[in-house]
């Protein structure tokens, strides 16, 4: 349980310091978080459920109030913990971090992150899914670019309607289900209502779809991550997005199987759209964070595609691509706000020549700009090869569809870094990197070649949370604990 | 038992002390005497009869509950009239005396069991709001109101009464079991019997602000002192509701299928228009009336819930009337003439307590968990979930709207611009909004103490 209220409570003592303390606090506090986490993994048997909190009673309304996690959860909350250490460190020489209040929220956020990851309850997690909504309304809000409130209102309405969804959904399978434990709800009997399934489970997609977010679905997006500042755009991309991806591999598969059938093509098809889409309007972006907020829906396609065959090397892949996704988030979003912090400015035409006058973070940014292309030797490159191949076995034309994401992700990163890095000499003045862009840097690009040649890390514990999850589907495993 | 006893001679007391022209002996009087009730209210015996040879007034458990709820809600309204009162002291004592009758009233109207005991609650707690919402004597706004609400209200009334003569006509008793045992046996096809449900109905539609009957809503808002506004937000319209559901329920029960689409209707269309209507307000307090409407129009779908109807309405109310009360009480904090939304601009941003209020009070009113209001909506949507999907999914959608609106309040609220502001607050006021929060916040424990 510590994992979830260490973070509260040095969130809540956040907004009480004085602002020179504010800055290391948040730093130690969310080391001290993840040394927690470590803790668990350190003492975690992959084969078993860990179980946080585990009330025998069932409480009113079908609540149980069960928390713990498995492998997958375990790994995103290590995710979560290990990106929010880097967001802050990256945050380090800017004025945002000596705020209270941005400190505060940020670990705010991360107690509802870990909440999420580790709820074993439908309302709690759906709970924590709303809960992680409050404290990055508030940054983008306070944080970001005053004038534009507009694409605000449509971030925070667009996602409270798809948690509307949701939780509609959530009704609806009260009817199918005695109550809201997460293992009740696996095993939640349709009766072979495969069209009711599908209905449950599409208003869950419809959260998801939102947030992830996929094609038809991504409108808020751009906006939002223009007018946000760097770390919210971190914490949306590297960790909000996550909990969508999460969401469909632990929650919305398992619990609508039956339904899969009517929803399995339908978001493969959207997926591989997106996949395309994506990259083609990334192509055609000047502002180097729309331009990579674009490549989040194309990269995230594929991941969402990826899941819905819900096969074991697909999940795993998966897993490895979001782990993928949150370390070139964060990458690529850090580039974008040095390169912002020190000319005002984001947009291409602008810039170019920075090589010249800041060659070391010249070199960094093409370190950063091969990892997201997925190069060999990075976790990109198992995550999406595997996803690949797995999609073609499915269909030969959505395939081909995810393969293009490949030489269309090269396009336009390629593209992004040769303007804004070689070309004409715009820019004489470029302050070069500081300590701590050197670290985050430095610790991104050791996690993405270190999983891209062991991906195995990962992969064990996921496997048996996968196997797991299949069997408690089928109901050869009646696990009442 | 002793409850309405304690508040009614509390009442007279504080009408006495008041003479004496020290406000803050009268607000002790009165508190301690809203205390005292409440914990007699607390231990009482269940279905234990007021009156040996009478059983018109009873309390079962859940007529304890909304009880309690009522109760604790007029000590936050009398505490927030200290601050507003303070200034005028010979009114003091008019206001705490009538907000007193006024309760006494409300707990007839909660723990009735025949049409005779509903109809003298109704009126106890009527005929003191129409005085204390005009009595800014001065305020041309608050003898607008009163009078308008005056005889809309009692023109309702009538119409009660004329419902009840006709149920009594065609049933032939005013006792609810009575009343429920012949409607179960089949005269529920009698015209006599559907008119006078149906001008009940009406009625009740006006007391608690549903549309078509809302149009009183804004104005009396508009005219009445915050502390008012506050008692007619949150007890007045438990009450009103309790009632309508418990009548609805219990003792017509068997005339559901005839009712439910004009309530349907009622609710479908309350939530549209409050909602909407509120978006278009510059005033906080025609605001806060539209979406009072709509939230009444969430409220009436305990009407077409048999089993947990009550239950789930007292869920919601508490989520409800604590974030109302905190919000109003915000506005009393901030209002300067007017009550112009821009005065709310940066408040939260500047004073945390306000930020911290205002943030969980208007998160609850839209619904987000885990705060009281969320569970409120849940419970109420979930028993309508299996008849009335068509509605639910439209209710959704209108709470989307609800979203929007408290948003946009926590927005203007929250800007940066407001650093520095200086706010006046008084310890009283703090004290109700730390009471109105930790409501909004646990309120739906109650559900798992059960």
């Amino acid at each position: 349980m510590e994992l979830i209220f260490l973070p509260l409570i040095f969130g809540i003592i956040a907004f009480f310091l004085p602002s020179k303390w504010v800055r290391p606090y948040g730093l130690i506090a969310s080391i001290v978080v993840l040394l927690f986490s470590i803790d668990h993994l350190i003492k975690f048997d992959p084969e078993n459920y860990v179980l946080m909190l585990n009330p025998a009673e069932v409480f009113p309304l079908g609540l149980t109030f069960k928390m713990g996690y498995d492998g997958l959860a375990l790994v995103m909350v290590l995710l979560t913990n290990a990106v929010i250490s880097i967001i802050l460190l990256a945050n380090w020489n800017r004025a945002i971090s000596s705020n209270a209040r941005f400190t505060g929220l940020v670990l705010l956020m991360q107690c509802a992150l870990i909440g999420l990851f580790t709820s074993l309850d439908g309302i709690l997690f759906y709970t924590f899914w709303e809960l992680t909504l409050i404290p990055i309304f508030l940054i983008l809000y306070w944080f970001g670019k005053q004038e534009n409130n507009r694409a605000l209102f449509k971030f925070f309405l667009y996602t409270l309607l798809g948690s509307l969804m949701m939780l509609l959904s959530f009704i609806g399978l009260a009817y199918f289900s005695p109550n809201f434990s997460y293992f009740q709800l696996v095993q939640a009997n349709f009766d072979g209502k495969s069209v009711e399934a599908a209905l449950i489970m599409g208003g869950i997609l419809f959260a998801f779809a939102v947030k992830i977010p996929l094609f038809p679905f991504h409108t808020w997006q751009a906006p939002t991550y223009t007018n946000a500042p760097m770390a919210g755009t971190m914490l949306l991309s590297a960790l909000m997005l996550k909990m969508a991806l999460f969401g469909m591999i632990k929650w919305m598969i398992p619990i609508g199987f039956e339904g899969l059938v009517y929803l399995k093509w339908p978001v493969i098809t959207l997926g591989g759209i997106g996949i395309v889409y994506g990259a083609i309007i990334a192509m055609k972006q000047k502002d180097l964070k729309t331009l990579f907020a674009y490549a989040s829906i194309s990269h995230l396609g594929l991941i969402a595609a990826g899941i819905m065959l819900f096969t074991f090397s697909a999940i795993e892949a998966s897993m490895v691509q979001i782990i993928n996704h949150s370390i070139v988030a964060v990458a690529l979003f850090l580039c974008a706000g040095i390169i912002e912090d020190r000319l005002q400015t984001r947009n291409i035409d602008y810039l170019g020549g920075i090589a010249k006058v800041a060659p070391r973070f010249g070199f960094w940014f093409a370190v950063m700009t091969f990892i997201s292309v997925s190069v060999p030797f990075t976790a990109g490159f198992i995550g999406e090869f595997i996803l690949i191949k797995e999609l073609f076995t499915a269909h030969w034309v959505i395939g081909i569809t995810a393969a293009s994401t490949l030489v269309f992700g090269a396009v336009y990163m390629l593209r992004a870094y040769q303007a804004s890095m070689f070309g004409p000499t715009n820019v004489t003045v470029f302050a070069d990197l500081t300590w701590n862009e050197y670290a985050v840097f430095g610790i991104l690009t050791l996690a993405a070649v270190g999983f891209g040649l062991y991906p195995q890390l990962i992969i064990d514990f996921i496997k048996p949370s996968i196997k797991f999850t299949q069997e408690l589907m089928a109901g050869d495993l009646t696990f009442t604990k | 038992m002793d409850a309405v006893i304690i508040i009614f001679i509390t009442g007279l007391i504080g009408l006495f002390v008041g003479m004496l022209k020290k406000s803050e002996l009268t607000l002790a009087v009165t508190s301690i005497g809203l205390i005292g009730a409440f914990i007699s209210m607390f231990y009482i015996n269940e279905s234990q009869s007021f009156f040996s040879s009478y059983a018109g007034l009873t309390f079962s458990r859940t007529q304890q509950m909304f009880a309690l709820l009522a109760i604790g809600l007029t000590l936050l309204s009398v505490l927030l009239g200290y601050v507003f009162y303070k200034e005028e002291e010979e009114h003091t004592a008019d206001y705490y005396g009538l907000i007193l009758f006024s309760l006494t009233g409300t707990l007839c109207l909660i723990g009735f069991s025949n049409m005779f005991m509903f109809f003298l609650g109704l009126e106890i707690l009527s005929i003191p709001i129409y005085v204390l919402v005009g009595i800014q004597k001065g305020n041309s706004l608050a003898s607008e109101a009163s009078v308008k609400y005056f005889f809309t209200g009692s023109f309702a009334t009538a119409i009660m009464l004329f419902g009840i003569a006709l149920i009594y006509g065609s049933t032939g008793s005013f006792e609810l079991n009575e009343i429920r045992m012949a409607v179960d046996m089949g005269m529920s096809h009698s015209p006599m019997l559907i008119i006078g449900v149906l001008m009940m109905m009406a009625a009740f539609m006006f007391k608690v602000g549903a549309v078509p009957f809302h149009f009183w809503g804004p104005d009396v808002y508009q005219g009445s002192s915050n502390a008012v506004m506050a008692y007619m937000a949150s007890v007045v319209k438990l009450a009103a509701l309790f009632a309508f559901v418990h009548l609805f329920n219990f003792t017509f029960n068997a005339l559901t299928p005839f009712v439910s689409g004009l309530v349907l209707f009622a609710i479908i269309v309350s939530l549209f228009l409050g909602y909407l209507s509120a978006l278009k307000q510059t005033s906080f307090r025609r605001m806060m009336a539209y979406s009072s409407i709509a939230n009444t129009g969430f409220a009436l779908f305990a009407v077409l819930n048999q089993q947990f109807g009550e239950a789930s309405l007292w869920i919601f109310m508490i989520g409800y009337a604590s974030s109302t009360v905190a919000l109003i009480t915000i506005n009393m904090i901030v209002e300067k003439e007017t009550d112009e939304l821009t005065n709310w601009k940066g408040i939260g941003y500047s004073n945390p307590l306000i930020g911290i209020t205002l943030v969980i009070s208007l998160l609850s009113m839209s619904g987000i968990p885990p705060f009281t209001g969320f569970f409120g909506k849940y419970l109420l949507l979930s028993s309508a979930f299996a008849n009335y999907l068509p509605f639910v999914i439209l209710a959704i959608i209108a709470s989307l709207i609800g979203a929007y609106l408290y948003l946009r309040l926590m927005v203007l609220a929250l800007a940066r611009e407001g650093e520095g502001q200086k706010i006046k607050m008084t310890p009283i006021q703090a004290v109700v909004l730390i009471i109105s929060v930790v409501g909004t916040i646990g309120g739906w424990l109650v559900l798992m103490i059960k």
